[in-house]
């Protein structure tokens, strides 16, 4: 049969043939992996923004929160205040207090310590004074008459 | 210095242009016992004179082997890029990876516009039509020869310049629809689909005589040797700049355009 325009139909199913090597080899070699790279490109940017919004709520969130805070701090700050002053007030007192009762016992013991170094030192004075007696009169006995001893244990009697 | 090196070889073109000009005078008018214009842009219609025998296996069209070459080139390249250039992609995109990007980006957005229930064959259909029948009508400009099983040298036609390829990727682009419209839509997709019978054969003859036109024109220019200086430079590489890409558009546009109506699953009133 003679088809016009000549037209073969084995050229056609070559053409067909050919046509099908090419469009699957760019398919695979060139459409297929640039396609899959902008793929992975659009999802990595996708993670980004997702990524991006999910830190973005959180922050939000989070400041929500500190602001929440921030209004209550005020007085809680207060609180705080007050409490510290009266622990140091308490703290103040009560070293106040252990202070003045070092301090008087302190002086009780100064006290103590003055008068027995009183005691002491009477004691020692008298006892020089004793002796020096004893040695005055010895002196006296030695040297005087006994007209003048008479006197003088007179008048030491009279003393 | 660089405005004195311009000058030198604007001069020097000129004195190229001038030479050829005058040479194109001077030569010997074409052999005119050969083919004439009429049997040339006959054998450019039905190629059934000038054959060319295909690996010693069945002597072919020449737009058989040009649709070979051009295949070849095309897997070649693709071989290339993907050995050497995707591999070495980054995030923010090159020059060239940009280009690659917009190429595969504009078809895969283009099947989804057109069919966006049922698209990613599709796209991947549309992105080899749409590279063979650019690449392809671009080949016409080369003019590479070849010698048919007559002993004549010729220049290798567009591929879908012979009515065969056209036929070829005409039907090939229905098949595509009717199994859209199976996979997407059953028998009742394939109907819808067989209602536009008449659309491989326009399709194809559309390819055909819009390629056609295009080697008749440039088979007029050259065939006069004073038509063929200056004047294909815009007859010969803008028109077939122009219709390449217009020609792709059409055969993308409608091949999606039906896949889309044949797959869209209608819903019952």
């Amino acid at each position: 049969m003679n088809i016009p325009l000549n037209i073969d139909f084995q050229q056609i199913l070559l053409h067909l043939f050919n046509f099908s090597i090419l469009s699957f080899g760019l398919y695979l070699l060139l459409f297929k992996p640039v396609q899959s790279f902008m793929e992975k490109r659009e999802h990595t940017y996708l993670d980004m923004h997702h990524k991006a919004e999910t830190e973005l709520k959180e922050a939000e969130e989070l400041k929500a929160a500190y602001e929440k805070h921030l209004e209550t701090v005020e007085a809680e700050v207060e609180e705080y205040k007050k409490k510290a002053m009266e622990e140091a007030e308490r703290e103040a007192d009560e070293l106040l207090q252990s202070t003045k009762q070092q301090a008087a016992q302190i002086i009780m013991e100064a006290k103590k310590a003055a008068q027995k170094e009183r005691e002491k030192i009477l004691e020692s004075a008298q006892k020089e004074i004793a002796s020096m007696v004893m040695d005055a009169a010895e002196k006296l006995l030695s040297s005087s008459t006994s007209e003048a001893l008479d006197r003088f244990l007179y008048s030491v009697k009279k003393e | 210095m660089t405005k004195k090196i311009n000058k030198t070889v604007i001069i020097l073109w000129i004195c190229v242009i001038l030479v050829l000009l005058a040479a194109s005078f001077f030569v010997a008018p074409p052999d005119r016992s050969g083919e004439s214009i009429k049997e040339q842009m006959r054998d450019a219609v039905l190629h059934d004179v000038n054959k060319i025998n295909f690996l010693g296996i069945k002597d072919v069209n020449p737009a058989f082997i040009s649709a070979v070459v051009v295949t070849s080139f095309l897997l070649l390249a693709g071989v290339c890029i993907r050995l050497f250039v995707i591999p070495k992609f980054q995030i923010i995109p090159s020059k060239f990876q940009l280009l690659l990007e917009q190429l595969v980006g504009f078809f895969a957005s283009f099947a989804k516009e057109k069919s966006p229930h049922r698209y990613r064959f599709l796209s991947a259909y549309i992105f080899g039509a749409g590279m063979y029948i650019f690449f392809g009508t671009l080949f016409e400009l080369f003019g590479i020869q070849a010698v048919t099983v007559n002993g004549r040298s010729i220049a290798l036609p567009a591929p879908l310049a012979d009515i065969n390829g056209a036929i070829a990727l005409g039907c090939l682009s229905y098949l595509i629809v009717l199994f859209g419209g199976f996979f997407g839509n059953g028998f009742k997709g394939v109907g819808s689909a067989l209602k536009d019978f008449t659309m491989p054969l326009s399709m194809s003859f559309r390819l055909f005589g819009a390629l056609l036109s295009g080697v008749l024109v440039t088979e007029l220019l050259y065939h006069y040797i004073s038509l063929s200086f200056g004047l294909p430079v815009v007859a010969g590489v803008l028109f077939t700049l122009l219709h390449a890409l217009v020609q792709t558009y059409v055969l993308i546009m409608l091949t999606a355009t039906s896949y889309g109506e044949a797959s869209h699953k209608k819903e019952r009133k």
